[in-house]
């Protein structure tokens, strides 16, 4: 057919025309498509977040928190308002609970040895073959009547976690040695010997007019950081007089740096100091004169051997200092006096710390305000921070018990001390005699590396619990920890993935026979705690009360725990003890040039947070500096060995030696260096594994001649550099000072600069 | 011829184009009448495609099995239902929170979530088929909706759906109950007080 040009336009006209008209009538394909995009967006926030308090177990402090969780995901931590210790405020060792939780190097699953001991290969088996492995073993050393053999390492433990142990260890008759990196035995003693108390103190630095510490960086890592920021924030800038601080310490710590005057002394005189401003103080009359006869017997003349003149060149400053510290301390008052830390790590540590906690005593300010005040001893009796610490002599007996085939099992839970007992006790050659190791850890640390049996436990998140804090507010505290999401490895199935401590002991418990008493209708670790809360729930009195225990159960864990500011406890009358003579500190390695005060990490504290990114990447709050194991050296004593910024270091001990990057700082005694604890991890993680040096591989077991404590600031050091350089990674740096003229700043780029 | 007879007069050729022209126009506009007539009837029948029997999905999604049973919100899935206009279909990774564990309970679920978490492997997108659908010069709003509705009943969100969706929880495979006409919206706008102005919703 022809087509001419006129109709071949009307046809396509005509058909364009119908085309639009009848695709009308119909949607389009595309139209009804509606996609699912593969990723969620990342900027979406929908549902609802619940929040939940619970309580921070990353720190010492017993603080409460508060968790929000969004569809059954842990997102951020807030302190808890209402908690007494706390008030609201939390730190950032609070905020890396979720990657604890979180964390991708967890165990997933009970693990039993599958290589050589202490090469970390592992192979998964169930909770019941695990755990009735464990069973069978102590039910056969028990039989043979070895149960004392058995050793239970832990961290002290208070709370219902540490009741259940406790029973487990005392109903097995297992021989339990308490392990804490820098053990606080001398702390403790000096405590008791000069107040008369079992439980730390609180010390009211709110209130207080001025604060003598000693060692203690109590800003930053010491006791309850967040208890006494808080404090200290209403001392400084409250509503009231400006307080004063001075800080005795060898190391320019955060706490040092806050203070009005920081007092740089000989490592190991913090004690000696102490005394000379209790000298001070007696001869000006600024002392409390009952105290002061408890403290010289009567004699007062004993003191003036630790006149200012006669002992400034041993603490090595002058003898105006002493001086005005002690009017300071006597005239300023309310005043505080307390120490630890690395005041009390040297052989005479304990003597120290008595010295200067009986400052308190001077200056009248036990039990008043803006002193010191005790804590009152739990409402439920089974809680209680245990009073015993691990110390340094106790492990010392136990390694060698160990080398000499006298452990048959070693049991350890919370605990490191592969990682953190001083290198020359090398309990991981004395380990290789114990026939049985078994680890209740979440994180495969250097500890567990060495384990038999590794029995993975719940995250802090995933878990029940309770907390009487050790460092409390002045009235009776119980702090309730829940679980605030489900077990991250719940998908396992119960015969994997982690359970809470308290429920793995009590099933081990079951398994081998044994009746730890707590009461026949107690099946979970849940039980427990809700059988205590029925107690407190009678009690009627402090921050919950409620008629039925339903209402109060739903009551305390809302906010997070129990209280009653009205249970406080009074002053025992408890007088100093008469001094003791003086004793010099000893140190290993006298003829060595640097006294080594080493310290503990805002974040990952002695190593035990180095698997958490997020506390490696938090700064040191003096040098700045992360992720790495530095060196602070004198910045004079540095330009006259020629060091400078990140230059290698090898730091020798008679006992060993390590490398550090160099930092050379202007806040350093010249005699003096400092290193950071917490790296140089073999396991541990991958963020943590062979990553900057161990301190306590040098570090002499020299221990305190009367508590047998872990003198860890008892070491002196060579440094020597090497041909190295690595930058130090810090977050923050100096622009070196550059001539500047009227009007123009000037720069120099010089070669290595560029 | 006959005279007398009657014969047609042979129509001069001037009428004969008018009468052309005029039977031509009466049958386009007969043509144009019944095409309008067929479109109207065409649309109004067909659209929405939906009601009736629900148009068969690359995954036969059981709303029956996660609301019914495992009692999810439908704000769990459609998570911008409160917040915007679309009530929003889930992301794949959102289905595969639960489905990287949950493999299903018979073969035909089995071969289902099979074929989720192979999209989420490959990255690919699922393209489901709409089943409500207004047309485009329609805004509807679904956060307007749904506040209002909550609000005025004290429920939550989740509770107001099924005025218009009906028991989705209940469907095996999900059909439009309502028909979602324009008299449908006024009607319900008269009731609740809400503007009629053609402008609320043709903008």
């Amino acid at each position: 057919m022809a087509l001419t040009r006129r109709q071949f336009m009307t046809l396509t006209g005509g058909s364009a025309a119908a085309a639009v008209i009848f695709a009308a009538c119909g949607v389009p394909e595309d139209e009804l498509l509606v996609q699912s995009p593969v990723e969620m967006p990342e900027d979406m926030v929908s549902g609802r977040d619940n929040w939940y308090a619970t309580l921070c177990r990353e720190c010492g402090g017993g603080e409460g928190v508060v968790v929000r969780v969004m569809e059954g995901r842990a997102k951020k931590i807030e302190g808890n308002v209402d908690f007494p210790t706390n008030a609201g405020k939390h730190s950032a060792r609070c905020e890396a609970g979720l990657q604890a939780l979180y964390n991708p190097d967890r165990i997933r699953g009970p693990l039993i040895r599958a290589g050589e001991r202490g090469a970390a290969q592992f192979e998964e088996v169930s909770w019941t073959d695990a755990a009735s492995r464990l069973a069978y073993q102590l039910q056969n050393l028990r039989s043979e009547s070895r149960q004392r053999r058995v050793v239970f390492a832990a961290q002290p433990t208070g709370g219902h976690a540490g009741y259940v142990m406790r029973r487990f260890i005392d109903e097995y008759g297992a021989t339990y040695v308490p392990f804490e990196p820098l053990d606080t035995a001398n702390l403790k003693s000096a405590v008791r010997t000069v107040f008369g108390q079992d439980r730390m103190p609180d010390f009211d630095i709110a209130n207080a007019g001025f604060i003598l510490s000693f060692g203690a960086d109590f800003l930053n890592t010491w006791g309850a950081p967040v208890r006494y920021s808080r404090g200290y924030g209403e001392f400084r800038q409250g509503d009231r007089e400006r307080g004063t601080h001075y800080h005795v310490d060898s190391r320019f710590s955060m706490t040092a740096a806050n203070a009005d005057k920081w007092i740089p002394v000989k490592p190991g005189t913090e004690g000696l100091f102490a005394l000379s401003v209790a000298q001070v103080l007696a001869e000006d009359g600024l002392a409390d004169s009952a105290a002061l006869d408890a403290l010289t017997g009567g004699e007062r003349s004993m003191l003036d051997q630790y006149a200012p003149s006669a002992v400034a060149d041993k603490i090595g400053v002058s003898a105006d200092t002493i001086h005005k510290a002690a009017h300071e301390f006597g005239e300023r008052g309310p005043s505080i006096a307390f120490g630890g830390g690395s005041a009390a790590a040297h052989t005479n540590g304990e003597a120290n710390l008595i010295a200067i906690y009986s400052l308190n005593h001077l200056a009248g300010g036990v039990g008043a305000e803006g002193g010191v005040r005790f804590n009152p001893p739990p409402p439920l009796d089974n809680i209680a921070q245990p009073a015993s610490a691990g110390t340094i002599a106790r492990w010392r007996t136990l390694v060698n018990d160990m080398r000499s085939g006298r452990i048959d099992a070693l049991i350890m839970a919370g605990a490191d001390p592969f990682y953190a007992l001083p290198g020359s006790l090398d309990i991981r050659t004395a380990s290789y005699d114990v026939p049985l190791i078994a680890s209740f850890s979440d994180i495969i640390d250097d500890s567990a590396a060495m384990a038999d049996i590794v029995l993975p436990r719940h995250a802090a998140f995933e878990d029940w619990g309770t907390d009487s804090p050790e460092f409390g507010p002045g009235y009776q505290t119980v702090g309730f920890q829940q679980p605030v999401v489900r077990p991250f490895f719940e998908n396992r199935g119960a015969e994997l993935g982690s359970r809470g401590l308290g429920d793995a002991i009590m099933t081990i418990a079951r398994m081998a026979g044994l009746d730890l008493g707590l009461g026949d209708d107690v099946v979970s670790f849940k039980d427990i705690i809700r059988a205590d809360a029925r107690r407190l729930h009678a009690l009627d009195r402090g921050s919950v009360r409620a008629a039925t225990f339903g209402e109060f159960w739903n009551g305390v864990l809302q906010r997070g725990g129990w209280w009653d500011a009205n249970a406080t406890i009074a002053p025992n009358g408890h007088q100093p003890p008469a001094l003791t003579p003086y004793e010099e500190p000893r140190f290993d390695g006298e003829s060595y040039g640097f006294y080594l005060t080493p310290f503990s990490q805002t974040g990952i504290g002695e190593g035990q947070r180095a698997h958490l990114p997020w506390m490696q990447a938090t700064p040191d709050p003096i040098t700045t500096a992360t992720w790495r194991t530095w060196i602070e050296i004198n910045a004079r004593v540095a330009e006259n060995l020629d060091i400078r910024e990140g230059d290698v270091i090898k730091v020798t001990s008679p006992r060993g030696s390590i490398e550090a990057l160099a930092f050379p700082h202007p806040g350093v005694p010249p005699d003096t260096v400092s290193l950071p604890f917490g790296q140089g991890h073999a396991n541990h993680g991958r963020y943590a594994k062979d990553r900057g040096s161990n301190v306590f591989a040098i570090l002499a077991p020299l221990q305190d001649s009367q508590s047998g404590a872990f003198a860890w600031a008892a070491t002196k050091v060579n440094i020597e550099k090497t041909d190295e350089w690595v930058r130090v990674p810090k977050f923050e740096n100096t622009v070196p000072f550059s001539p500047v003229d009227e009007d123009h700043r000037v720069y120099e780029v010089t070669e290595t600069d560029s | 011829m006959i005279p007398g007879d009657f014969q047609i007069k042979k129509p001069s050729g001037k009428r004969v184009a008018l009468f052309s022209a005029l039977g031509l126009g009466g049958l386009a506009a007969l043509t144009a009448a019944f095409l309008l007539f067929m479109w109207v009837m065409f649309a109004w029948f067909t659209i929405p495609p939906a009601i009736g029997e629900g148009p068969e999905q690359p995954i036969d999604f059981p709303h029956t099995t996660h609301v019914q049973e495992l009692g999810l919100d439908c704000v769990f899935c459609h998570r911008e239902v409160e917040t915007s206009a679309q009530a929003s279909i889930p992301a794949v990774a959102l289905c595969m929170t639960c489905h990287q564990a949950v493999d299903g309970s018979d073969e035909d679920a089995m071969a289902d979530i099979q074929v989720l978490q192979d999209a989420y492997a490959e990255g690919d997108p699922i393209d489901w088929v709409r089943v409500h659908r207004v047309p485009d010069h329609v805004h509807f709003v679904h956060e307007a909706h749904i506040k209002y509705f909550s609000e005025r009943d004290g429920v939550p969100a989740t509770a107001v759906c099924s005025t218009c969706h009906g028991d989705v929880g209940a469907m095996e495979t999900v059909q439009q109950v309502e028909a979602l006409k324009m008299s449908d919206c006024v009607e319900c706008h008269r009731e609740n007080g809400a503007p009629t102005d053609c402008t609320t919703c043709h903008y």
